[in-house]
């Protein structure tokens, strides 16, 4: 898909959600529904297979997300699925994520942890972070066991990279 | 008749009737003697040259064989110098096509020699390439063997080690030194 195609879904879906009063938790919702589209091939598999029909595609994204999700995250992803882009979803999430933020003047910070962080550690990781990069973050955290421990923080072009699964690389090209 | 018939008949015979049984009657005598004059004569006149010819014909022949053979027996004194001169050329140029050969052969076999000297000493070196080279190769599949198995090994300790305790450890160390680090 065309960068301006796409930068138009994720301000259509940023004005939806806006529009619904629902942006902070929507975005939330796809930020992590892009995060497990990446690291699933079955889903990926599944939601952009052309010889699946729209109706199939679309079913399989309700029967995933129903009952965890607001209805307006399941419509939006729906819509985005039904309409054969599927494969552009994490790209369309990630400028909704990076507009909603920016319209609240918050920088995104993506935080990949191998364990799921409390809510004071998220806060005061968000804190951290805005103290290092000299910006008010919004804090996205990522479940992700292949760095085995530790944290990786993404804010921009900056990566503070405090994983064990880097350390561990280190260690082993020395060996 | 013959001669011993005559002889003895001759007594019987009256000399004065009949002709002398030495001499002939002298008009024979005249006209054998011109006719002898004659015939000598015609023959000096006209087989005379012929015989003469033939006579220095031959005596020119055989001064020309002669000096044929004097001829000859030169050319053979000579050939026999050119031969033993030749004879004495042959064991010069057998000496020399010797010496030649003696110094091509010592050249032969110090090129030889050089060679076998320039090979041996260039097989020791592939060799001792060859056996540095499979010293490093082992070396290096050592080393990535040791490698491997430290990886395998520390990806077992860091699974063994990393709990919930010690996430939790790394996390606010992490959080902690990004705050710090403002």
């Amino acid at each position: 898909m065309s960068d301006a195609r796409i930068e138009g879904y994720a301000r259509a879906l940023f004005e939806i959600a806006r529009a619904e009063g629902t942006l902070d938790e929507v975005e939330d919702e796809l930020f992590r529904f892009a995060r497990s589209y990446e690291s699933s091939d079955a889903l990926r598999s599944a939601l952009t297979d052309e010889m699946v029909p729209a109706e199939r595609r679309q079913a399989v994204v309700e029967s995933l997300l129903g009952g965890k999700s607001t209805a307006t995250t399941i419509q939006l992803i729906s819509m985005v699925v039904g309409s054969g882009r599927g494969r552009d979803l994490p790209e369309v999430i990630d400028r909704l994520v990076s507009r909603a933020s920016e319209s609240k003047d918050l920088a995104v910070a993506e935080v990949r942890s191998a364990v799921a962080l409390s809510d004071d550690q998220q806060q005061r990781l968000a804190a951290a972070l805005a103290n290092a990069t000299g910006r008010q973050v919004n804090l996205k955290v990522v479940i992700d066991p292949s760095i085995i421990g530790g944290i990786v923080a993404t804010v921009g072009d900056t990566v503070i990279d405090g994983s064990v699964r880097t350390r561990v690389e280190e260690l082993k090209s020395r060996l | 008749m013959n001669l011993f018939a005559v002889i003895v008949g001759a007594g019987d015979v009256d000399p004065a009737q009949s002709l002398n049984w030495l001499f002939p009657a002298t008009s024979e005598l005249i006209y054998g003697g011109l006719a002898s004059i004659i015939i000598f004569s015609l023959i000096y006149k006209f087989a005379g040259p012929a015989a003469k010819k033939g006579l220095a014909d031959r005596t020119a022949k055989i001064q020309a064989e002669l000096d044929g053979a004097e001829q000859a027996l030169s050319s053979a004194k000579a050939e026999a110098a050119e031969i033993r001169r030749a004879a004495g050329d042959i064991a010069a140029e057998r000496q020399r096509l010797l010496a030649e050969a003696d110094s091509q052969a010592s050249a032969l076999l110090a090129d030889g020699r050089a060679r076998l000297s320039a090979e041996i000493a260039d097989m020791e070196s592939r060799a001792e390439s060859e056996i540095m080279g499979m010293s490093g190769r082992m070396g290096d599949e050592l080393r990535v063997e040791v490698g491997r198995l430290s990886s395998e090994a520390v990806d077992r300790l860091v699974a063994d080690t990393v709990d919930g305790a010690t996430q939790q450890a790394l996390i606010e160390d992490f959080i902690r030194k990004v705050g710090a680090g403002s």
